[in-house]
């Protein structure tokens, strides 16, 4: 059995306040695409960070590492707090026409689907309790990689509305903060390379296609969109502008997951986030009182 | 059932039937298990046992203790800012901040001031000696010092634990820092003659009894009247912190505060009461001075929390019977106040026994 060799990093769930009553429709300022890019967190992100807390409760029974259960007891709540943050932008974007109820319905019912086996027995429970834990593992390596672009795109700095980049760059920066922790109890509870392997291959495609369909059903909705150019010269200009991803993460990252000694401690220091995390706006107001 | 009422499409479709098409394959299947053979990492050394092998007066009622490995072997590494939980003789647990060298693998050394009523630093003082050995867990770091173009370190008496292997750091790494350390007087001050050795910054000392009662405000506002407003680091009594954020907030919102996180606050203004566990037919009895949750953790460890200050809802739990006293930062829904309560922080209402849907 391996040694701890490094300190802990203590996670704990901030408590945060946004108030959205100035928020436009585009609010990363002329750029409708890339606002609806951004906006396809808020819908799909709540319901995917729920089936990993689900996930995560429930293999802390087979856990008997102090030091691993405080991270996942931390991360639990870290996930909680960020989906019902992004969920209480659901009825400003109602209010702005782009009706979110049918897709976050069709999400909830197909994440239930998807995660929820009822049927399943002994082993077979069991074999899909380390499925989706491992599935956790893979989506949280892409949360950080994208928590870590949203601390680095300086072009955001300006171009979105202020509480909206504090909302995504405090999220971002708790993904990164708490990286390693799906891993290590996907890791920890059972380890195999090729379940590791396939599931960081099936989120890269996963995240991809729910991308693209969420944000084309927010497009087929905004009403502005006659008045808009069309959406691949949008995509195009948000990216050479730096506002969004290239979406080349989705493909470049899976080499980087599948290495056999690959752990999230090797994406790089910490730095940025925890200093963001300390000048955070929302999370700064709640940690001074 | 939302099952019904949701209109779906092809995609949605495609997407279910992929997932059960991979279960059977992978979870219901013979081979597909077969491919996916376990092979777990696990760690150990969270918990250490560790000797008492120096113990100094560093000030007036300090005392400062050095751990090293039983078997002197490597200790795990840490980062300016981490502290170890300690267990005393007494089974109390402490924590510490770490304010040795984070070079040194070998040892960790901490500091202890004895306080009037603090039955934990009275045991340091008075039973622990060189050769004691202690359960250690850690370390862990809710504090961590991180790269900035400056620093400005404030510590508040013993809050200067934490601080000293920063300024090093600092020091070491030639950022410029400075240091506002202030205290009662400075014979109660640990560890001035290590601070005068760092070079690259500069450390402004106020002792009450030499220079009269500490206007934080002012001393903070003169040293930072200009820009650029360097990172601040604070540690010490709340008070100190609050004058020290909010003045660093005036002088510009975005710099970046650091202080120690907590996540459990102490109860106050708690009676006891007892709490009937429904679903597992257990009974527990809730101390005047404890959280229902960590009662109820000593019969079901796994029951579902996380920020223990009454705000993330993890450990929100259904009321069957008895009336709440509810005492969360108003996360829990009105809606839900009712029949529901954040096990965490909220407690039975005077003279009542709750009744709990776990």
């Amino acid at each position: 059995m391996e040694t701890y060799q490094d300190e802990a990093i203590s996670i704990t769930p901030r408590d945060v306040q946004f108030d959205w009553d100035d928020l436009s429709l585009h609010y990363i300022e002329g750029q409708p695409i890339a606002t609806h890019i951004t906006n396809v967190m808020h819908i799909t992100l709540p319901e995917g960070e729920r089936a990993m807390v689900q996930a995560l409760s429930d293999a802390l029974p087979l856990v008997n590492d102090d030091r691993l259960r405080d991270e996942m007891i931390g991360f639990i709540g870290q996930e909680e707090i960020h989906s019902t943050s992004h969920e209480d932008l659901h009825d400003h974007l109602d209010r702005q026409g782009l009706d979110t109820g049918p897709i976050v319905r069709k999400l909830e019912w197909l994440v239930d689907r998807a995660f929820n086996r009822p049927n399943l027995r002994g082993r077979a429970r069991h074999a899909w309790l380390c499925e989706r834990l491992a599935l956790s593992a893979a989506l949280e390596h892409y949360t950080a990689v994208m928590g870590q672009w949203v601390l680095d795109a300086d072009a955001l700095d300006g171009a979105v509305h202020p509480v909206m980049l504090d909302l995504i760059r405090w999220h971002g920066a708790e993904e990164v903060e708490h990286r390693n922790v799906a891993f290590d109890a996907y890791m920890y509870v059972d380890g195999g390379y090729f379940r590791r392997a396939r599931t960081g291959v099936m989120a890269s495609f996963l995240l991809l296609g729910i991308f693209a369909w969420a944000t084309a059903h927010l497009y087929r909705n905004d009403p502005t969109r006659g008045e808009q150019r069309f959406w691949p010269f949008q995509l195009v200009d948000g990216i050479r502008k730096g506002l969004i991803p290239s979406g080349a993460h989705f493909f470049t990252e899976i080499p980087t997951y599948l290495r056999r000694d690959f752990h999230p401690s090797q994406m790089g220091p910490l730095d940025k986030a925890l200093r963001y995390l300390a000048q955070s706006p929302a999370a700064q107001a709640a940690a001074a009182h | 059932m939302p099952t019904q009422e949701v209109e779906l499409d092809g995609v949605v479709r495609a997407m279910a039937r992929m997932f059960d098409a991979y279960e059977r394959v992978f979870a219901a299947g013979r081979i597909g298990r077969s491919v996916s053979r376990p092979r777990p990492v696990r760690r150990t050394g969270f918990d250490l046992q560790l000797r008492v092998v120096a113990r100094d007066a560093v000030a007036d009622d300090v005392v400062a203790l050095t751990f090293a490995g039983r078997g002197g072997e490597q200790l795990p590494s840490w980062h300016p800012g981490a502290h170890l939980d300690v267990f005393l003789p007494s089974g109390r647990l402490r924590q510490y901040s770490l304010c040795g060298d984070p070079a040194d693998r070998a040892t960790y050394r901490v500091a202890v001031r004895r306080i009037a009523d603090g039955s934990g630093s009275r045991e340091i003082h008075d039973e622990l000696a060189v050769g004691s050995v202690l359960r250690v867990r850690g370390p862990r770091n809710a504090f961590r010092l991180v790269d900035a173009p400056s620093y400005l370190f404030v510590a508040g008496g013993i809050g200067i634990t934490p601080i000293l292997p920063m300024v090093r750091m600092a020091s070491a790494r030639g950022v410029p820092w400075r240091l506002v350390y202030l205290g009662r007087s400075t014979a109660t001050m640990p560890f001035l003659d290590e601070l005068a050795a760092c070079p690259g910054g500069d450390v402004v000392v106020h002792a009450d009894d030499g220079d009269g009662f500490a206007d934080v405000a002012a001393i903070l506002g003169e040293l930072h009247a200009l820009p650029p407003v360097p990172d601040l680091y604070v540690c010490g009594p709340p008070a100190l912190m609050d004058t020290a954020r909010q003045l660093m907030r005036a002088l510009d919102p975005r710099t970046p505060v650091f202080s120690e996180r907590f996540s459990a606050l102490p109860v106050v203004g708690g009676e006891p009461f007892t709490v009937e566990l429904a679903r597992s037919g257990r009974t527990v009895d809730v101390a005047a001075d404890e959280s229902a949750l960590a009662a109820i953790r000593r019969v079901l460890p796994d029951v579902r929390y996380s920020c223990q200050q009454g705000f993330c809802r993890t450990c929100t739990c259904r009321v069957l019977d008895g009336e709440v006293d509810h005492r969360d930062r108003h996360a829990l829904p009105d809606a839900e106040r009712a029949d529901s309560m954040l096990i965490c922080v909220s407690r039975a209402a005077a003279g009542e026994r709750l009744v709990l849907d776990l």
